[in-house]
């Protein structure tokens, strides 16, 4: 979330938008966005649909893997990336061209 | 006999079923080149936000958290 906040800038210069998930409830959610201070949308997948439309729903814990999509213009996936490789937004990055603004 | 073998294979079919269920990371059946599934969410403000909305006009990144208050 930081991470993404701290490059929202370079993300709304390239024309994407970027939307974090999670299945808290909405006012968690609303807590956790201010707190970080984050101001792009923080959606709450409290029902579980869209995790588990996303094949990253994990039945036993009954939350969500952490994975990051990023789907272009066309509403095609264009990159895909789980567990602890999805904390880094690098993948990200690259795929909305973003990378060598980066560095 | 034939019931002593049916019933171990009874046991051993559970076993795989549950072995097959183990809590390990899930991971997505989706590819890249895959259509995102569409979906309409909540945000932190209220506003409705779906994902077809942006098709046409921007990129979209979907960063799923595991729960809020998490790392990443």
């Amino acid at each position: 979330m930081r991470q993404y906040q701290a490059d929202i800038a370079k993300f709304d210069a390239s024309n994407t938008q970027v939307l974090g998930i999670s299945v808290d409830s909405g006012p968690a959610n609303a807590h956790w966005a201010k707190e970080l201070g984050v101001t792009f949308p923080v959606l709450s997948d409290f029902m579980r649909t869209v995790v588990k439309d996303y094949g990253i729903y994990n039945e036993v814990q009954g939350y969500a893997n952490r994975a990051t999509f990023v789907v272009d213009k066309q509403g095609i996936i264009r990159s895909i990336e789980q567990g602890s490789t999805a904390i880094d937004p690098t993948g990200a990055y690259e795929a909305c061209g973003l990378a060598e603004k980066k560095k | 006999m034939r019931r002593k073998v049916f019933g171990l294979s009874v046991l051993l079919a559970f076993v795989a079923a549950a072995l097959a269920q183990q809590p390990t990371a899930p991971r997505t059946q989706l590819k890249v080149g895959d259509i995102a599934p569409d979906f309409t969410l909540t945000d932190n403000n209220h506003n409705q936000v779906k994902l077809s909305d942006f098709k046409g006009r921007k990129n979209v990144v979907l960063a799923f958290y595991v729960l809020a208050f998490t790392g990443g």
